[in-house]
């Protein structure tokens, strides 16, 4: 009797249940989408800052010698690792340089990298012209934006780079924009900087990006040491940090939200409901006159509430899980997959929501059922 | 002499600064009819719905079946209500998204366990037997004073309070329903009745006349 009494409220009220459903189906839809984002986004979020070019840095032991360069053969000792987290490493040997070109100077820093491999790795630069793919090529080369800038250099002119008495002219490829010190900074093949600075097979640093969460990151750290005892391995640790802390405010960002979702989805429901109990109050009274007693009665109403959170988490869920595929895909640029975790979470939510919406129901238990036959 | 099922003792009631009933005494033995007359603010009603548990006296004491209904708590008056009281209420009181039948279920289900074979059964003595699926939009007023009265026996009270059960209805409707009143009379059902009309009056065994919340007659009717 309790189900079918139950149905007959819900039918009998549906278009003001309606109303309150489509209100809890609005807040569990955003809901469920950032608690989604939360869940999926700052995972592959980190995963994508990762992305952002080089984590752990490999250089000689100082000693006191700022200079200090490694042999590039120890790369070899990185690939012979396998270490699936790494996915890329290359070796950098720094120049200070002077530049000339179209009648300007300016001193630079010269990089000399395995253009490829850098390339892999800083696929988030934007490049104006084109990358230098070859890895020995000799002949081009890839200039920061404010290098270029200095040197009012455009793609495809030449420049004419002196380090140590010795000199190189090559043609610039692409002008690349990173945003940080690279901006600055020329990017020429690695065999041409080595024979500029005389170092055969020597490198700066070599430069590692390595995929994983930070625990994981700790652990190819540590490898490498092992493998490499010779060298200094460290984290890029402000990269880590500031990932962190922005990670940690899109996530404050997110419940604040959630919070601020739940409150006015509860207004939403407290709105109906507050109708619905001055609908109810006749009922009410006759139910308590025919010797309904008070738990009984509310037992309707709160399932009924219950109801509508059940309904309300269902359709939110469902809805927030293609709103929060789409602000992955136009906010974070990344893609979203719905976590079924989020689907008892937010029927928990909006099932809590609905029974505070469902308050003002808690006044009919006060209903005099005298007052309600006399038509008061 | 049979054993009086109802004791109304120097019962009075207040609302506010207005006396609605003023120490009135009478008793009702098991199996009566009683007719309570009076004009409109007579305490009538008041009268029904304190013997009904719905409200409670501001003195005096209203005794039904051994229990001083004024002094029982609200879980205790909520059970005397669904297990001794049958409601008929002039204006039917269904509940309207409830078919026939569930409007009957409903007391069961307030008083134990809903049987809606015997909720049927109870609807086809009052000659709905083909409308128990009808919501009570769907029904005449007669028809839905019929199913009132199927809900207020379907719990077998010991004593059915009808306030003015026939005053929304039209004189075959009427009739109707008085006969179902009189075939639960002769079957022992304890009956008092709130009513305007004389001639209702005069069908009960005894008339109970109060006028300004005051006892003023008890006339018993010759047969």
């Amino acid at each position: 009797m309790f189900w079918r009494i139950l149905w007959r409220l819900l039918y009998a009220s549906r278009g003001r249940l309606a109303l309150a459903v489509f209100a809890v189906a609005s807040g569990a839809a955003v809901s469920a989408a950032l608690l989604n984002l939360d869940l999926d986004a700052t995972d592959k979020l980190t995963r994508e800052f990762r992305v952002l070019g080089a984590n752990v840095v490999i250089s000689a032991a100082q000693n006191g010698d700022a200079a200090a360069t490694l042999d590039t053969e120890e790369m070899n000792q990185i690939e012979q690792l396998h270490l699936p987290e790494v996915v890329a490493a290359t070796p950098y040997l720094y120049l200070p340089a002077q530049a000339e070109a179209v009648g300007n100077h300016a001193a630079v820093i010269v990089a000399g990298t395995s253009l490829d491999e850098a390339a892999r790795m800083n696929s988030w630069w934007k490049v104006e012209g084109d990358w230098v793919s070859a890895r020995d090529n000799r002949s081009d080369c890839m200039i920061g934006e404010q290098a270029a800038s200095r040197l009012g250099l455009i793609p495809g002119q030449s420049v004419k780079i002196h380090y140590a008495g010795r000199e190189a002219t090559l043609r610039v490829a692409g002008i690349v924009t990173a945003g940080s010190s690279e901006d600055s900074q020329m990017f020429i093949g690695l065999p041409l900087a080595q024979a500029l600075a005389g170092l055969e097979a020597r490198a700066s640093l070599i430069q590692v990006m390595a995929r994983g969460s930070a625990p994981e990151i700790e652990d190819v750290i540590r490898r490498l040491s092992i493998a490499l005892p010779g060298l200094q391995v460290r984290p890029l640790r402000q990269l880590a940090e500031a990932e962190g802390r922005l990670l940690e405010r899109i996530r404050g960002l997110l419940f604040g939200t959630v919070l601020l979702i739940l409150v006015l989805t509860s207004l939403g429901v407290l709105a109906a409901m507050a109708g619905l109990a001055l609908e109810r109050r006749r009922d009410v009274g006759l139910m308590k006159a025919l010797g309904g007693s008070v738990r009984k009665i509310m037992r309707f109403f709160l399932a009924e509430a219950t109801a509508i959170g059940f309904a309300g988490g269902i359709f939110g869920f469902i809805a927030g899980m293609a709103l929060s595929e789409w602000i992955g895909e136009r906010v974070f640029s990344v893609s979203i997959a719905p976590r079924l975790v989020v689907l008892p979470a937010t029927l928990a939510l909006m099932v809590l929501v609905s029974l505070a919406g469902a308050l003002p129901l808690r006044l009919l238990g006060r209903v005099r059922p005298s007052d309600i036959l006399r038509g008061e | 002499m049979m054993a009086a099922l109802v004791q109304v003792e120097d019962i009075s009631k207040t609302f506010g600064g207005v006396r609605a009933l003023d120490r009135v005494t009478f008793e009702v033995c098991s199996g009566e009819w009683i007719a309570i007359m009076g004009p409109s603010g007579s305490g009538k009603t008041t009268l029904i719905n304190i013997l009904g548990g719905l409200d409670r006296p501001t003195s005096g004491r209203a005794i039904v079946d051994g229990l001083n209904v004024g002094t029982l708590g609200e879980r205790e008056l909520t059970r005397y209500r669904a297990e001794k009281i049958g409601f008929i209420f002039q204006h039917f009181y269904l509940v309207p998204y409830l078919s026939a039948v569930e409007n009957v279920m409903l007391a069961q289900y307030f008083h134990s366990i809903a049987d809606e074979a015997e909720a049927a059964g109870s609807l086809a003595r009052v000659g709905l037997g083909d409308r128990l699926h009808h919501l009570p939009s769907q029904l005449s007023g007669g028809e839905q004073q019929r199913v009132a009265l199927a809900r207020a026996l379907i719990n077998h009270p010991k004593l059915i309070l009808a306030d003015e059960p026939t005053g929304n209805l039209d004189e075959a409707n009427e009739q109707i329903v008085l006969e179902i009143l009189r075939e639960l009379h002769r079957s022992g059902h304890t009956i008092l009745l709130v009513t305007h009309s004389g001639e209702i009056g005069r069908m009960a065994d005894r008339r109970i006349e109060l006028a300004h919340g005051r006892l003023m007659h008890i006339v018993a009717n010759v047969t």
